[in-house]
Order: structure tokens, then sequence, then C-alpha cells
């Protein structure tokens, strides 16, 4: 170090002017003991041993050109402490011009520095509870295993070692006072003293610590941090953690026989569970394999009866193969895709059915399609096969929901199609119609779950929505033909009285002749209307609706049985109808 | 990096503040100042004591070893349990320690000391100021150590001759086992202390030791030592007796196991030295002995056991080629198996050498490394002590025995084959040597310390029974 940095440093006056840098010659020197040739062919790179040279390392260049700054050793407190210990350190001094600054910083040093000490901020304290009052204590906080005293000793504890429990448990020594006993002191019991585990002092803390919370703020108006903390404070089981420590220190202090059992067999469990994801990765991949219907593709080989017979065989060897035998039936009439697409999708039997259906479906194919022709190849396999399946009671085909068809289209079909397309009817206002009835029985259009049965039940409500349709155009139409008719034979009845002024022979006759056409009539409608229909075409339009939306407000068994009957009889009769309508109109033409 | 830059504080929480660190052990006596990494001070704490001219003089530090002066004796303040006996030559053994070194006569601001100061004609202003300079420490804020078991008297003895002899503005006192957790970077540690006089087993968590844990025995560098001299009485080509240097004038080299020929020097009786002078400088040579020559058997079995394959440790042993000595008269040998022998009792009591002599008496199981430190986890709560396991510090100079820590590590492997083990010794020998040193280096130095301190005022207030509150 230079003369000139110590005095710049102490902020002494500089002595004359500063001198000028050297600056350092950097040249590598040969070693001694190399010649210049090897030297030479040593090259840029340096060797791999250090060629270390005697001589001192140069010292650092100050890059910036400005004086060292000066440092102090200035006095300072401690916010942290109540004593105002003055204790001194070095700091760096904002930098000062001139003289002045050297008297000031005289001052200064003797004075300590009015700043916030940097390091007061992480002088924390753990929290913890209020202290009780004496009254607070008596009426919450008695125990016959604890005294006041050593409460009071142990919540010192705490306080003093920031709940650290190892430490607390560890240093925790209370000396219980002597009974005092009215015979002279020598005498004076000491009260017998066990060692407090450490369980028996975390359970007397968070019981008081607990009740104090509880007292400070009631549990109801506890912030959620508080009333979590005041939970796990009651919550603590001394027992418990007492016997998970003694399970800690028995895990602790295993034989090395135990530790390598231990670690046998948790070798073991490792191989286990890895070998059981491999297992479960390879049943999935066949569980894919299977699933997906083979060869989607190329269809067109199996058009032919001659491809046909390949494709049996082939799935013959499969299953001879597998070696297994199907669950199901050989009637294997569920097997068919479209009847099965539902069954296996249900919940319950899904995986056993698909697995148990898909490798019968090679022998249960042929009678399915129009072609027999491998039916012969398959009939001794079969006959075989028969005699290990069992046949299924009513209800297990229930179960499984195993359908017997006695004609099956070819091909995949969804049932929700199916009950889709009944709600189409040819022309569009009919659909509409049928929609705004199945809105008004809150029948969803399209069904929600497409079960067989509620298939079947829907297929009847639509077809009894659609009878009752039909009888309400009925009706119009008779109520039509009947204002036409009324109208009609009010004219004539006018021209009558007309005529009857004229000439009364004259009207009679003509009477006699319309007359026999509307009578016919009238008892035909009467009859496919029955009572009820009758007094309803009396009470003309404005009892029309009631008549169509009446029997389809009610109970839906009702409608479906009631109308099914009539709705027999009401095609026909329409016919009918229609027939004798045509005729009248005709008649009123001529 | 430019060195002219101050570090700031958040990087490395500290603030240095000219404290004293003083680490006073059975043999040596470390100070320097906090926040450098090794102590500029190191002191023997053995101090001499003779008379010249009717007058009772007393040297401390290297000097106790150089000249035999006549009547010499060597004496130590320190107990063999590491607790102080003698508080007056304490107090000026450690004194020794950090006025020789450190502070000087007349310690201060260097503005002040004296070198500036303002040629004669003034005469200083302030006269109380003066009073309070002539006390060493005045201006050092004072940490020290002490063992784990240092009682309360001693610990308030203590405080009460830094406050009052030395003049410290603040003080405080730490135990050594949390400080050389410290050292090593831990606030959770199981410190083991090989020391000259004591082994020390000593939990620590959170920085603060776990009393019902320390544990400690007498089975320390000195044991150690002692066991070397039984096994040179019972040496088999013959005996060997340790002869000093101060006693040699000339040697000429002898083959090995041959009888030394030296010329000795002699000291007529009123001119001889104290029998303590040449057991201390006997001490220095049995030191050497340790470094050189002994060695741990490295397990994983004991050295009186089979070894894996069949084979005795001790013939395993024997076939390891031996290591030369050469004493100071000249007497060298090659030393095989025996070399393994004299430091196995530390974990193997029976393995003991016997010697009637000895000051010390035969070890116990108990008192051997594994048995400590088991008893030291059994005195912790359960929870801890895996954690324990895995942060074991090993420090003081007689753990660098050769292969000492591989033993342990064996022994703890066997003792607890559940919970993992590790052990943390530092590779560098200074660092093992004053780890304890180093760790109050660390701890005087942050800013965050500064709040602990046990000042002068509250020393007044309180009393020396202050000590047991704060420094816990």
């Amino acid at each position: 170090m230079a003369a000139a940095d110590v005095r710049d440093m102490l902020d002494l006056p500089a002595e004359g002017q500063q001198r000028p840098h050297k600056k350092q010659k950097v040249v590598e020197k040969r070693p001694e003991g190399i010649t210049r040739e090897l030297f030479a062919l040593l090259g840029e790179r340096a060797p791999p041993i250090a060629i270390n040279e005697n001589r001192y390392k140069g010292r650092p260049k100050r890059l910036d050109r400005r004086p060292v700054r000066s440092w102090r050793m200035i006095p300072f407190t401690n916010g942290a402490r109540s004593d105002g210990l003055i204790l001194r350190h070095w700091k760096v001094q904002p930098e000062k011009s001139g003289e002045e600054s050297q008297t000031n910083a005289e001052h200064e040093a003797l004075k300590p520095v009015e700043e916030e000490y940097p390091f007061v901020k992480y002088n924390v304290k753990a929290r913890v509870p209020n202290r009780y009052t004496t009254e607070e204590y008596d009426r919450h906080l008695q125990s016959k295993d604890w005294s006041r005293e050593e409460t009071d000793y142990l919540m010192g504890l705490v306080e003093d070692y920031d709940l650290r429990w190892v430490l607390i448990a560890d240093r925790y020594d209370f000396e219980p006072k002597p009974i005092e006993t009215t015979e002279d002191p020598s005498t004076a019991l000491v009260p017998h003293k066990e060692p407090r585990t450490m369980e028996q002092l975390k359970a007397r803390y968070y019981f008081v610590a607990a009740t104090m919370l509880a007292l400070e703020h009631p549990p109801s108006e506890m912030s959620e941090a508080e009333f979590d903390l005041h939970e796990k404070m009651m919550k603590f089981d001394a027992k418990r953690e007492a016997n998970r420590k003694e399970l800690a220190g028995l895990q602790l202090d295993r034989t090395a026989d135990e530790v390598r059992e231990e670690s046998i067999l948790l070798e073991e469990l490792k191989r286990i569970t890895a070998n059981e994801q491999e297992f479960v990765t390879d049943r999935r991949e066949l569980y894919s394999r299977l699933d997906v219907p083979i060869s989607v593709g190329n269809a067109t080989n199996y058009h032919n009866s001659q491809g046909l017979s390949h494709l049996l065989q082939t799935l013959l060897q499969a299953d001879k193969s597998k070696k297994r035998r199907s669950l199901l039936g050989p009637e294997g009439i569920i097997s068919t895709p479209g009847g099965q697409t539902p069954i296996t999708n249900a919940p319950g039997s899904a995986r056993e059915s698909s697995r148990a259906d898909t490798p019968n479906a090679g022998p249960v194919q042929p009678p399915t399609t129009k072609k027999a022709a491998a039916a012969a190849a398959a009939a001794a396999n079969k006959e075989a096969a028969q005699q290990a399946i069992r046949t299924l009671t009513p209800a297990e085909e229930a179960r499984y929901g195993v359908q017997h068809h006695d004609r099956l289209a070819p091909g995949v079909q969804f049932r929700s199609d199916r009950a889709q397309k009944l709600t189409q009817a040819k022309s569009h206002v009919q659909t509409q119609k049928l929609a705004s009835a199945l809105a008004e029985l809150e029948i969803p259009l399209r069904l929600v779950m497409p079960t067989e049965r509620v298939v079947k039940d829907f297929e009847k409500l639509i077809h009894s929505v659609n009878l009752l349709l039909d009888a309400r155009k009925v009706s119009e139409k008779v109520e039509n033909e009947i204002r036409v008719l009324e109208s009609a034979k009010e004219e004539r009845a006018r021209k009558a009285r007309e005529a009857r002024e004229k000439a009364k022979p004259e009207v009679k006759s003509e009477q006699q002749d319309d007359d026999d056409a509307p009578i016919p009539s009238a008892p035909d409608a009467n009859n496919n209307k029955g009572d009820t229909s009758k007094a309803d075409d009396i009470g003309g339009g404005q009892a029309r609706p009631s008549t169509s939306s009446g029997p389809a407000n009610g109970p839906e068994g009702d409608t479906t049985s009631g109308t099914d009957h009539k709705g027999v009889s009401h095609k026909r009769s329409a016919s009918v109808l229609s027939n004798a309508s045509d005729k009248s109109s005709k008649r009123q033409r001529k | 990096m430019n060195p002219s830059v101050p570090p700031s504080a958040a990087d490395y929480g500290g603030d240095e503040v000219s404290a004293i660190v003083l680490d006073p052990g059975f043999s040596t006596t470390r100070a320097g100042f906090a926040g450098e990494d090794t102590p500029k001070s190191l002191i023997p704490t053995y101090y001499g004591k003779y008379s010249f001219e009717g007058q009772g003089k007393l040297i401390y530090g290297d000097d106790i070893f150089v000249t035999p002066r006549p009547g010499l004796s060597i004496h130590n303040p320190i107990g063999r349990d590491g607790i102080v006996d003698d508080w007056d030559m304490a107090e000026k053994v450690w004194e020794y320690s950090f006025t020789s070194k450190l502070t000087g006569a007349k310690p201060g601001n260097p503005l002040l000391n004296g070198l500036n100061d303002i040629p004669e004609g003034e005469l200083p202003a302030e006269m109380e100021g003066v009073e309070s300079d002539e006390k060493p420490l005045a201006d050092s804020p004072l940490l020290m150590s002490e063992s784990s078991w240092n009682p309360t008297k001693a610990r308030e003895k203590t405080i009460e001759i830094a406050m009052e002899k030395w003049g410290t503005p603040a003080f405080y006192l730490a135990r050594n086992g949390v400080l050389a957790a410290f050292a090593a970077g831990k606030a959770s540690a199981l410190v083991v202390d090989i020391g000259a006089s004591n082994i020390s087993v000593t939990p620590v968590h959170d920085g603060m030791i776990l009393k019902r844990g320390v544990q400690h025995s007498p089975l320390g560098g000195d044991y150690v030592s002692s066991q070397i001299r039984a096994l040179f009485k019972s040496n088999i080509p013959q005996p060997i007796t340790i002869t000093p240097h101060y006693l040699i004038s000339s040697k000429t080299a002898v083959e090995a196991g041959q009888p030394p020929r030296a010329k000795y020097k002699t000291f007529p009786p009123e001119r001889a030295p104290d029998a303590s002078y040449r057991t201390l400088l006997e001490e220095r040579t049995l030191s050497e002995f340790k470094e050189c020559v002994v060695q741990v058997w490295p397990g994983p079995t004991k050295l009186s056991a089979t070894g894996p394959n069949g084979v005795p440790n001790e013939e395993m042993a024997r076939s390891s080629p031996g290591r030369p000595f050469e004493f100071p008269d000249g007497y060298n040998q090659v030393f095989g198996v025996d070399r393994y022998r004299v430091v196995e009792s530390l974990f193997d009591a029976k393995s003991a050498i016997p010697d009637p002599d000895s000051a010390l008496p035969a070890p116990t199981q108990a008192q051997t490394v594994p048995e400590l430190i088991k008893a030291a986890l059994n005195g912790v709560d359960v929870d801890i002590r895996a954690h324990l396991l895995a942060n074991v510090v090993v420090t003081g100079a007689s753990s660098l025995l050769y292969g000492f820590t591989d033993r342990l590590n064996h022994e703890l492997m066997q003792l607890y084959p559940g919970p993992r083990v590790r052990i943390s010794a530092p590779g560098n020998t200074s660092e093992r040597r004053f780890s304890s040193w180093i760790g109050g280096s660390i701890l005087a130095s942050l800013g965050t310390f500064h709040q602990m301190w046990i000042s002068k005022k509250e020393f007044d207030e309180h009393g020396p029974s202050i000590v047991e509150k704060r420094c816990k």
C-alpha cells in the first residue's frame, strides 16, 4: 500500500503531487531451464502446469482515479436493545468537500448517528397468548394436575424459547415450593417431582392458549386463522402424540436385520407395483385390440360367400387359440353389434359383457347374415360349445340386456335413432303438431335415456298421439260438414217457406228428396264418436280443442289404453265419414 | 470485485464491531477479532511459574516451551473436566491471549492510539477516560466460549472478570458446541468434540444446546497420550523412554530398534526445571507421534473382531505396512498394529492398554464415543434424533487422528442402521481445530447478534446472574 493511499484513507492532506502511474510491462519471460527453441514450441497455449515466476503479484489497477473514500469508526445504537448500548463499526463516510467536512466528522464521531439500525427488523418474537389474570385463571384454567405457579413457569418458558418445544421440554425444570407446614421447616415436605413430558407441557399450554384466545374473541367472532389455531389447539391429543413418539422411537432403533428386511420388502413392493403397471398397460392394449372392429377398411372382401367363410375360419382359429369359452349362449342372438351397443355401454356389466361377447361374435355372425354356407363347418364346433354354455334365466336376460329377435336388419342401428324417426311425420305441419303435443306432455323430443323399455313406451305414446291427431282432424271435418249441412238446411227451410207462400205441394216434394241424403250420414258420425263426441259436436267449434287436449292431459296410461281401442274404430269410421262427406259435398254441388 | 466497495449488509448480514472472540480450551486458548477466519492469537493454556532472585515470576504463551529455567513448573488453570480451577491464573492467561497480540497495552482508535499523539506540552484533557483505557478490553465487546456443562458459578465468575477486570463494554458467553455447529453452517447439529482433556457430545437445536443430551467423558487427546505411554512401557524390543529435545545435546543415527546413541544434557538439581516441564515437552513429542503414526482402525468392525472375510482384523492390521517414528534421542522404530491399538479404546473400552501408573482411570464402555452419542440422542426428543444424526459435526484437534471420522461413520451406521447418518467434518486442519472459535467469529460479526450482548449497563443493573438469563 502506497503512502498516498494511507493518507487518503485517513483523510490526511496529500503530500505533494501524485506520482505518475508506472505502466507495468507484461512480457512473458522464458523460465530458466527451458531452451528458447523448446519454449517457442509451446506456442500460444499455456502449458498444463503453471510455471511460476519468482516475483510478487502486481497490485490490481485502480480504475477510477478518484481519491479513496474515507471510512470512519462510527458509534451506533441498536433499536432492538433497551439499554442503549453504543457499539462502533466502520462506515463509509458520505463524500464531502474540503476541510470543513473533517471538523464536522470529528463532531459527528462523538455522538451516535440517529438512523435506524438495519438489523432491527429481524428482531421478531413468536406470538404468545396474553397472560391470564388471577380471576381468569381461577375461573377457566384450574387444573388438578397443574398448580398456578407451574403454569406461570411454563408460560414463561414458552415465551423465552419462542415456542420451540424441544428446547422447552429440555430446559423444563420446575421446582415446586415445599408444602408449608406449621411444624418446623426442616421437616417440610418437598412434593414429589416427576418429570413432565413434552406432551404434557404441550397439552397444558394449548389448553391455556386456546382458552385465552376464546376469552379474547369468542369462537364466533374469530378470524379464520384464529379459528383454525383454536381448533388445532383444542384438538391436541397428548396420548396420541406420545404413541406416535413411541413408534418413531421404535422406528429409529431398528436393528440392522430389520432394516434389511424392510428394504427388501420395499424393493419387492416396488417390483410388484412396476409389474402391475406393466400388466395394466398390457391389458389396456389387449382391450383396445379386442374392441376395435377387425379391418373395417376392406369389408368388400367379405361381400361374397367365399370371403365370409374365410373370415369365419380365421375367427375360429383365433378363438381356439385363445381357448376361451364365452359365457353367453351359443344362440348368439345377442351378438349383433346393433343390438349390443347400448348394453355394453351400460355401467354395470360393461366390461364383462363386451369381453365375453366379442370373441363369440365369430361363430354367431353367420346365422345373422343371410348366408348359412359356413354353418356346416361351424356346426360341430358349436355343438361342443353348446354343452359348455348355460342358458340364461329371464331375470339374467333382462340384466344382461339379452333380447331375442326374429328378424334383424343388417348393419348397426341405434335405438335413439329409431325413437328420433318416430317423431318425424311425413309433413312438416304434422311434425310440428307432434312436437307440440310432446311438449305439452313434457317429454323431450330426443329421449334422454333410450333404453329398450323407454323406447317401447315412447313408440306407443307417439302412436297414440298420432291417433289423437287423426281423430281431431276427422272431428274437425265432420263439424265442418255439419255446419255446412245446417246452413244448407236453413237455406232450404227459408226457400221452402218462400215456396210455401207461393205453392205448397212443390216444396214438400223437394224437402223429402233432400232429407234422404243426410240421414244416413248423421247416425254414422254419432256411432263414431260415441256419446261424448256427440255432445262435443253439438257444442261446435269452441269445444273442439278440449277433445284433443282432454285425453292428452290425462295420465299416460289412460290415453294409451283408451285411445288404443278407440283408434281402431276411428280409422275405419274416418274413411267412412270422409266417403260420406265426399258424397254429400258432391250432392251439394249438384 | 473491488475491495474498496463494502458488500451490502443485506448480502451477508455482517456488521463488525471489532469484537474479540476468546475460546479458552484445556490445551490451548484461542483469541482473535470477530470476522476473521482464524484466531490471530493461539497460546497454550499452560503457564509457567518460577522464581528469580526470590521473586515469583510467571510466563505465558509459547515462552513456556523455550527455556528450561531453574525450578520452572508448568500449571494449567483449567481442571481436567474443562472447568476453571484457578480463577486468578485463568484470568491472567486469558488476558495474555488477547493483550499479547490483539489489543496491545493501550487499545483504542488508531487515530488516538498514541502514535499520532500531540507531542508533549499538552496533557490529556479527560482524566476519567484514561482510567477506562487502562482496562485491556475497554473498546471491544467480548464473546467467550464455554463448555456445555459449565456450572452457573463459573459462568458468573467469567462475566465478572470480563466486566470488572477487563472492562469490556459488552459481553456474551456462548457454548462451544453451538459455535462449532455455527462454524459448520448448521443451527441444529450433533457436535462431537474430541478435545485434549475431554470428548463431548452436544446436541444443538436451533442454536441452543439441549442440556439433557450433553455428554462428556475424559477420553480426549491426553488419554490417547497416556495410552501411548503405556504402549511405550511395554514395547517389545525395549521399553521406550521419551527424552525431550531440551535434554539432548547431540545424537547420532541408529538402526531401527537399536538403543539410542545420544549425548544428554544434565542439569544440576538446583538448576533443573520441574518435572511438569518435562511432562509438557514430552507431551509435544507425543503430539507429533499422534500426528504421524497413530491411526484409527477404519472399521467397519472393531479391531478385536473378525473382519468381513473371516480374517481377524488384528491380522489385517499387522499385514499392513508399519509407520516409522524417530524420537528426539534418535531412537526409531516401525510401529505396526500397535498404532491402531492406542486409540481403539475410544470406540471399544475393552481394548484399552492397561497401565496401572496412569493418572487417568481405565475407560468404561459408557465413555466411548459411540456410547456417548447414543446417550446424547436418548436424552433428546425423538423427533429430532434423525435430523441430528444427519448433521453430526466432528470437531476438536484430536478428531484429526487418521481415520477417525471413517470409523465413527461405521460405528454410527451400525448403531443406527435406519436413519441416514451424515458426518460433516471440515477437511481443513485449522477449521477442525478452531471450529468453535470460528463459529464465535461468525456469530460476533453478525448484525443481528448485537442485540444479544450483555452490556455493561445491564450487568451493573442485574449483577452477574444476568448471564444465566441471557446466555441460555
